[in-house]
């Protein structure tokens, strides 16, 4: 045996080769690979964890546009009057609700400690004799501009899109996960037994396709009826397998007749060591492509189904619910949040379609 | 009338039966064999395009109180009594009746004439002969509203009123046949043109029942030929009449060619919106509109876009357009320059968050569970919903009776406020414990979560934003649930919903159209709340019983007090409608209580 042959390069080694000989591959890996990295940053809390906090003032126009006008930000408004919440005489909280407000007027209670003494009591005391001397002084003045403008309630769109492409890209992935371990499994056990066993998952497989898609992802979304990013996962994974199930199970079919599964076979392999440590690794890249091409799939269903409003719960920022918001700030002429999520997701998109594809071509040792 | 929560226009969204129903509807092209006396001054060429916002429920308005249907059905049937045109506020005139009723006994019997010579629109069912309106066809009406097998929405507007209807209604339940035949010691058309309704009690606000489109005269014959598809065959006897239907897509109604007419002779209330319309329609012969095409659009922004490419002459301006379209409280000038005129007004509507005083962790009387409520309550930014969600085109409720309505006090203020630190104490004092996650325990130390139902469109998320943010700063953990309405408004019914939000329009102008939401045998028939306080109801009992005056008007203020007290509502806001007309269209002013305006309006050649 010669070095040559001893040193032959595996399937992956080869496929890893040709992507790297494909410039807009890697420069699409790299685009998927920064996403990834913001994802784990705010994940993590590193970054947009804040998200939430009220930093600007309402619609905040991006910096580079500079700050509203008093006369375009403050609309006359119908307002009435400010008078003093009446005394109802019939409230049963009535005389609780007045010792309440008289505590708070003397500076008293406010957190209940539930019997323990607070150490810092008197300090806090001092500092809330200070903020009733100034009003303002402990709430941070809330700014003009931001550097991708704000939303409704003053968020900062740029963190606000890195979480929401968070949220996007982890449904996104766990989706197509389990949609691919759905469709593999099934796909593997059908094509591999034949017979009636294959009958059966056809016939499921059929019965599943034969409900239009988005009916479906819809009836699956009001029997969850909870909403949750878990739900949407769910959602998506437990309809998307359809396809991968087909292409595994003509794979399996085609393999299984390959002498090296007989000779597997004829040293006393177990159906399960067949399937999956002979056969599966000689159609893994078949499932690594779906993998990839559901990924973008799921992250449009997830943006779909949160425009709809079957998404994700109010209080989670996604790509979805950010152009749900969105719709209805174009008509006003705020933009900055529908182009910062478009933006986000066409890249992210574009980048992995064009990634899945070189990665197709890479996988395909027909292909030279 | 229930409305949808949101943007003041989305009202009651369909019922899930209708889908099904796709029927065009090909009303009174059948020829007839009677003379023909077409009287109708309205022109074919004069059209009026029109938007909804929500679908339609069929247009049996015994069976549903979808304020689509009741806009369409107000143009096709006619009740005895309707509203002035342009008096506010809103004042009954007689419409099928000669004059209005004569009342006797104290106001106990109700004697109404009906005009002769008004005939339905030609249909099938009625073997092409010609159909006179009498006053047995009131009878047939009122008496069906009861029909335990119509399940109708709007029964309260007679249940337990007429002497002798609630009993054949009991035996309606018991044998399972409501029989129409029997006589009714209160019901009863002496001759056919005379309708004689005896009530079980003097009763205030009577006609204003019967100017509701519930009673509105149909023919017993049309509803027993189609049965229940009758919500998709309407025939009456005013202006117009059904020529396509199609279910939550287009109805397109033409004027009625044997409508008897009437002459546009309205008095100016003196605004100068009402004096123009005077010298543009005096004297005209009404119905001008041949014509309506009436579109549902759901979605704001296409409805706007709509109107902005002139395909709709008038909308309902959606409030999320309003900072393009207006300067404060007027059009900018872009429009104005285009001729198109405003009008502006507060909704005789509230809105309004229940909670459901059955749920077990939001519901009953104890000081714990009312705290809670109140603490929710005083947690919601009301001024954040009216400037950012709502762009600054609606007013703060003060109280259950809004302006416009009899029994409005404009001097009152509410007790509860936006206090969210107070909130926090009212909870602190009660042992709603904060746990290590911030969010606070019942005080037994259950986990402490909060179910609010909401419909899946983008302004529910806005409101359910809102929420979120003023609960988790009172450490309340706040769980959304999204259906669609019409289930949404079927679990409400049964009690079902922990919270949701909901709105009401008046039906008339009257505090009692408000305060029987929370009256307790309400429960099932629109108190979704399902709020049950003896206090309030001996209340309302006894505010039924007081003539209108200052004695009724202060026990509307305990009453609202009381509510306060228990807090089984949030209050939210009366929306202000503003709608925009294309200087073609002639006679617009929009009314707080009828929906139906095209029989009023003219188009002038552009």
């Amino acid at each position: 045996m010669n070095d040559a042959v001893r040193h032959s390069p595996g399937l992956w080694a080869l496929a890893w080769r040709r992507l790297r000989a494909d410039r807009v591959a890697m420069v699409a890996l790299a685009i998927v690979a920064l996403y990834l990295v913001s994802l784990l940053l705010s994940a993590t809390g590193v970054i947009a964890r804040h998200w939430d906090a009220e930093v600007g003032v309402s619609y905040a126009p991006p910096s580079f546009l500079g700050a509203e006008t008093a006369a375009q930000r403050d609309a006359p408004r119908i307002k009435v009057p400010p008078a003093p919440p009446a005394e109802n005489p019939r409230d049963p909280l009535g005389p609780l609700l007045k010792r309440l407000r008289a505590e708070r007027a003397a500076g008293q209670g406010g957190i209940d400690y539930y019997g323990i003494q607070d150490p810092l009591a008197g300090d806090i005391t001092k500092l809330r004799a200070k903020l009733r001397a100034e009003p303002d002084a402990g709430v941070a003045k809330k700014r003009a501009t931001l550097p991708f403008g704000a939303d409704k309630w003053g968020h900062d769109i740029v963190q606000k899109t890195i979480k929401g492409s968070e949220t996007s890209i982890v449904v996104g992935l766990t989706a197509a996960f389990l949609a691919t371990l759905l469709g593999t499994l099934f796909g593997a056990i059908s094509g591999y037994y034949g017979g009636w066993v294959d009958d059966c998952f056809n016939w499921f497989y059929s019965v599943f396709t034969s409900v239009p898609y988005l009916l479906l992802i819809l009836a699956v979304a009001a029997v969850l009826h909870q909403k949750g990013v878990l739900t949407i996962v769910l959602i998506l994974g437990l309809t998307g397998w359809t396809g991968v199930y087909r292409l595994i199970r003509a794979e399996y079919l085609k393999h299984k007749q390959r002498e090296y599964v007989l000779a597997a076979d004829a040293i006393g392999a177990s159906h399960a060591s067949r399937m999956f440590r002979h056969i599966f690794p000689n159609v893994s890249h078949v499932a690594l492509v779906q993998l990839s091409i559901l990924t973008v799939a799921f992250i449009k269903s997830e943006v779909i189904l949160s425009f709809l409003g079957f998404g994700v719960p109010v209080g989670v920022a996604s790509w979805g619910s950010m152009l749900n918001e969105a719709q209805n700030e174009l008509i006003l002429g705020k933009w900055w949040q529908l182009v910062a999520a478009t933006t986000a997701m066409a890249v992210l998109v574009t980048a992995f379609s064009v990634f899945t594809d070189a990665l197709r071509d890479a996988l395909d040792p027909k292909l030279k | 009338m229930v409305l949808r929560k949101g943007g003041w226009r989305e009202w009651i969204a369909a019922g899930a039966t209708i889908s099904v129903l796709f029927i065009a509807v090909t009303a009174g092209q059948t020829a007839w064999a009677g003379p023909n006396t077409a009287t109708s001054p309205a022109d074919p060429h004069k059209v009026i395009h029109a938007a909804f916002v929500a679908a339609d429920d069929g247009f049996d308005i015994a069976r549903t109180y979808n304020a689509y249907s009741i806009w369409v059905a107000e143009s096709i049937f006619e009740p005895l009594l309707t509203y002035d045109y342009l008096a506010r506020p809103a004042e009954l005139v007689p419409l099928t009746a000669t004059a209005m009723p004569e009342v006797e006994d104290g106001g106990k019997t109700y004697i109404f004439h009906v005009k002769k010579g008004i005939y339905f629109t030609p249909d099938p069912a009625f073997k092409g002969q010609r159909r006179e309106l009498t006053a047995q066809d009131y009878v047939y009406t009122f008496e069906r509203l009861l029909d335990p097998a119509i399940h109708s929405p709007s029964a309260y507007l007679l249940s337990g009123r007429i002497v002798g209807l609630d009993a054949l209604v009991a035996r309606a339940r018991k044998t399972g046949h409501f029989d129409y035949d029997a006589p009714v010691a209160g019901l009863s058309a002496p001759d056919r043109y005379t309708l004689k309704v005896q009530l079980t009690h003097p009763d205030f606000n009577f006609l204003y029942a019967v100017a509701y489109p519930a009673l509105a005269a149909v023919a017993r014959e049309v509803i027993t030929e189609y049965g229940a598809q009758s919500g998709a065959h309407p025939v009456g006897t005013g202006p117009y009449q059904l020529s396509q239907y199609v279910p939550r897509s287009k109805i397109v109604l033409t004027a009625n060619p044997d409508y008897r007419g009437y002459i546009w002779n309205f008095k100016s209330t003196g605004s100068a919106w009402d004096d123009q319309l005077v010298r543009e329609m005096r004297g005209k012969h009404m119905p001008q509109v041949g014509r309506v095409e009436i579109s549902i659009i759901e979605e704001d922004q296409s409805r706007w876009l709509a109107f902005e490419g002139g395909q709709l002459d008038l909308v309902g301006l959606p409030q999320s357009a309003a900072p393009i379209v207006m300067d404060g409280d007027r059009l900018k000038p872009a429009f104005a320059k285009q001729g198109i005129r405003l009008y502006r007004q507060v909704l005789p509507a509230i809105t309004y968050t229940l909670f459901n005083m059955r749920d077990p962790v939001l519901g009953g009387d104890s000081p714990a569970k009312i705290a809670l409520r109140r603490a929710i309550a005083m947690s919601y930014d009301i001024d954040k919903e009216i400037t950012l969600i709502r762009q600054n085109q609606a007013t703060q409720a003060e109280m259950i009776v809004p302006e416009g309505v009899v029994g409005h006090d404009p001097n009152y203020r509410s007790s509860i406020p936006y206090d969210r630190d107070l909130a926090n104490r009212l909870l602190d004092h009660f042992g709603y414990k904060r746990g290590a996650d911030g969010y606070r325990r019942l005080p037994d130390g259950k986990p402490l979560v909060v179910h609010l139902t909401q419909e899946p469109d983008s302004l529910s998320r806005q409101y359910g934003e809102l929420w979120k943010r003023g609960l988790d700063k009172i450490g309340i953990r706040l769980n959304i649930t999204v259906s669609n309405f019409a289930d949404n408004l079927k679990a409400a019914t049964q009690c079902k919903l922990a919270m949701w939000q909901s709105a009401w329009q008046a039906d008339y102008p009257e505090a009692e159209n408000f305060l029987q939401l929370l009256y307790g045998p309400n429960i099932g028939q629109g108190n979704n709340s399902c709020y049950e306080s003896k206090a309030y109801d001996a209340l309302y009992r006894k505010f039924l019983a007081t003539p209108p005056g200052p004695a009724r008007n202060a026990l509307v203020i305990e009453m609202n007090r009381q509510e306060e007290a228990d807090t089984p509502w949030i209050l939210g806001v009366s929306p202000v409608s503003n709608w925009l007309v294309r200087p073609w269209v002639e006679g617009f002013k929009r009314h707080p209580i009828m929906e139906s305006d095209w029989q009023y309006l003219d188009v002038v050649k552009h």
